[in-house]
C-alpha cells in the first residue's frame, strides 16, 4: 500500500468540474509533478487532499488512514505539509516565530504553561527553537531568525515557507508552484533544495509547477491535468512525447 | 497619597485589567467583542450578591464569580469562535445588551435600575494595582507562549494556520475564555471598590471604549494597549476641571492618532529587553551622527 493513495476524487463548484476522477499514489522518497495550464484544477487537487475542501466522491488515504473527510488541521497532524502558491507566511511574526507556529500544535505544555514560565514550557520552547534552527538551516535561512519575512526577498520567503512545512513533520509534502516569481539562479537553488530534502528527510513530494525545466528534471512521475481531467501520466520523457499533452500546451496542428 | 489621585489610579488599574483581556481577544486573535462589558457585569453582580445575600467570604466569591463568568463565556464562545469576524461583533453585542436588560429586569435579585447597593468596600489601590500588574504579566506570558503565537498566526491567515495543524476554534476559545476571566475579575474589583453597581455602566459603550483604548495604543502591542488604556482612562479624570470639553479633547486625540498613526501609538513595539537595547543603540547612532554632521 502506498503512503498516499488518492482514489478517483471528484470536486465541483456549482457547474464547474474542478477535479474529475483524479488518482495518484505516492511513496516516501518519490517526487510527483502535477502540471497543466491555468485553471486545470491543480491547486484544487492540493486543497482537496489537504482538507481545505472535502471531495465530492473518492477517497484520500494517508499512511493507511482514511483522511477524506477529516478537518484540515487533523490531516496536517497526521503528516501532510504544504506550501502555498501565493506565499502565506504569518504577518506580525518573525521568521523563527513563523516556523514555530507549525511546532506549536505539537508542543506539549498546558494552559498553565501558557500563562506562566513553567519548566515544562521552557523545555518545550527550547525543543521547538532547536527544531526551528534545524529546519531553517536545511533551507539556508538560519541567519534570519529575528527578521520579519515581509522584509526579505521572495526567494527567501519561499524557503521559509518550506521550513515551516518541514516543521509539520510531513510524510507527504505538497509544494504549490514553489518556483513562481523566482529568478533563474533562485530556481536552480530551489531545485537542488527540493531534491536534497526529498532524499535526506525522505518523504513523498507532490509538486505543482509551471516551470517545466524544474518539474521535468526532478520528478519521478508526472500527471498532466487539463480542464479538471488527467490527460496523461508517466515519466517526464513519456509525457513530453504524448500528443495529447502537446496539444493541451501548444494547441492542435491544423 | 491624595484621595483624588488614589481614586483615579484605582479606577485606571481596574480598567487596565479589563483592557488586558481585550488585548488578548482583539489584539491577538482579531475578534471584536462588543459585549465584553457584560462579563464585567457578571463578575460584579455575582461576587456582590454572593457576599451580600449568601455571606460568602470575599476571596471565594471572587473565585466563584470569575469561574461563573468563564462558564457563561464558554457557552457564548461556542458559537462565537466558529463565526466570521463581523458576526462575532453582532452576537456579542446582542449578548451584552441582553445581560444589561436582564440585570435591569430582575429587580428582586439585582435591585434593577436602582442598582445593587451595600457591597462592602474591600478593594483599595494596593489590591487593584497589584492585580493590574499581574493581569498584564499574564497577558504578556500568554502572548509569547505557543498560544499567543497561534493566535497571531490565525489572526493573519486562518487557512494557512489550519494547514500548519493549528486547531483554530480551540485556540480562539482559549483566548476568548482568558479574556472573559480577566474582564470578570476586573468587575469583581470594581464592585468591591465602588460598593455600588448599576446596569447602565456595562453596556456596549463600555466595550467599545476598551476597544478604542487598545487601538489608540496599538492593537498589535500589549505595551501599547496598556499605555492607551492608561492615557484614555486617566484623561477624563485628570481633565475634570474642563467639564464637557474633556470629551471633545478625548475624541480629537483619538481621531488624530487613528488618522495619522493607524497602527496606534506604539504600533507593534513591545517593552522587551531586546527592543530597549535596540532603541538605545538607535539613539546613540543618531547622536553620533549629529555630532559628526
Amino acid at each position: 500500500m502506498a503512503l498516499l493513495e488518492v482514489k478517483n476524487i471528484y470536486k465541483s463548484f456549482g457547474g464547474v468540474k474542478a477535479i474529475q476522477n483524479f488518482s495518484i499514489e505516492a511513496n516516501a522518497g518519490e517526487i510527483h509533478g502535477i502540471i497543466g495550464p491555468n485553471g486545470a484544477g491543480k491547486t484544487t487537487i492540493f486543497n482537496t487532499i489537504s482538507g481545505v475542501y472535502t471531495a465530492d466522491q473518492g477517497t484520500v488515504v494517508l499512511d493507511g488512514k482514511d483522511i477524506t473527510k477529516l478537518e484540515q488541521y487533523k490531516i496536517t497532524r497526521l503528516g501532510m505539509g504544504r506550501t502555498f502558491q501565493n506565499i502565506r507566511l504569518f504577518k506580525g511574526l518573525t521568521v523563527e516565530e513563523n516556523v514555530m507556529c507549525a511546532f506549536d500544535p505539537q508542543s506539549r505544555y498546558s494552559i498553565v504553561g501558557g500563562l506562566l514560565p513553567t519548566p515544562k514550557r521552557r523545555a518545550e520552547e527550547k525543543r521547538g527553537r532547536e527544531l526551528c534552527e534545524k529546519y531553517l538551516t536545511v533551507v539556508g535561512m538560519q541567519d534570519y531568525l529575528h527578521e520579519r519575512p515581509e522584509n526579505l526577498s521572495y526567494g527567501m520567503q519561499r524557503r521559509i515557507e518550506i521550513a515551516r512545512a518541514l516543521m509539520c513533520e510531513p510524510k507527504i509534502l505538497l509544494l504549490d508552484e514553489p518556483a513562481a516569481g523566482l529568478n533563474p539562479t533562485e530556481v536552480a537553488e530551489l531545485t537542488e533544495l527540493i531534491q536534497r530534502i526529498s532524499k535526506e528527510i525522505g518523504f513523498g513530494i507532490l509538486l505543482i509547477e509551471h516551470r517545466l525545466e524544474l518539474v521535468m528534471s526532478i520528478s519521478d512521475k508526472i500527471h498532466v491535468q487539463n480542464f479538471g481531467e488527467t490527460i496523461a501520466v508517466g515519466t517526464p520523457d513519456e509525457v513530453q512525447h504524448n500528443p495529447e499533452v502537446i496539444e493541451a500546451y501548444l494547441g492542435k496542428e491544423e | 497619597m491624595n484621595a483624588l489621585v488614589s481614586n483615579v489610579l484605582t479606577q485606571v488599574s481596574i480598567t487596565l485589567i479589563a483592557v488586558s483581556g481585550i488585548y488578548v481577544l482583539t489584539g491577538l486573535t482579531g475578534m471584536f467583542s462588543l459585549g465584553q462589558a457584560a462579563f464585567m457585569a457578571i463578575g460584579s453582580y455575582v461576587s456582590g450578591l454572593l457576599v451580600i445575600r449568601a455571606h460568602v467570604p470575599f476571596v471565594l466569591a471572587a473565585l466563584l464569580a470569575v469561574a461563573g463568568a468563564t462558564l457563561i463565556g464558554y457557552v457564548i464562545g461556542y458559537p462565537v469562535v466558529r463565526l466570521r469576524r463581523d458576526y462575532i461583533s453582532l452576537v456579542t453585542l446582542g449578548f451584552g445588551e441582553a445581560i444589561a436588560a436582564l440585570l435591569n429586569r430582575m429587580t428582586t435579585l439585582t435591585g434593577g435600575a436602582s442598582g445593587l447597593t451595600g457591597i462592602p468596600r474591600l478593594v483599595g489601590l494596593p489590591l487593584a494595582f497589584i492585580s493590574a500588574v499581574l493581569a498584564i504579566a499574564l497577558a504578556a506570558f500568554f502572548k509569547t507562549s505557543k498560544y499567543g503565537r497561534q493566535c497571531i498566526a490565525l489572526k493573519g491567515d486562518e487557512l494557512a494556520a489550519k494547514a500548519m495543524g493549528i486547531n483554530v476554534t480551540r485556540v480562539k476559545m482559549i483566548a476568548f475564555l482568558l479574556s472573559v476571566a480577566l474582564t470578570s475579575y476586573s468587575g469583581v474589583l470594581y464592585a468591591f471598590y465602588m460598593s455600588y453597581v448599576d446596569p447602565t455602566g456595562f453596556g456596549w459603550k463600555k466595550s467599545a471604549d476598551w476597544v478604542i483604548m487598545v487601538f489608540f495604543g496599538g492593537v498589535n502591542s500589549l505595551t501599547g494597549s496598556t499605555l492607551g488604556a492608561f492615557i484614555l482612562s486617566a484623561l477624563p479624570q485628570v481633565l475634570r476641571g474642563l467639564q464637557n470639553y474633556r470629551y471633545v479633547i478625548y475624541a480629537v486625540l483619538v481621531l488624530l492618532i487613528l488618522n495619522f498613526k493607524p497602527s496606534g501609538l506604539l504600533g507593534e513595539w513591545e517593552l522587551t529587553p531586546r527592543n530597549i537595547q535596540q532603541a538605545f543603540a538607535k539613539l546613540g547612532k543618531k547622536n553620533t551622527a549629529k555630532k559628526e554632521g
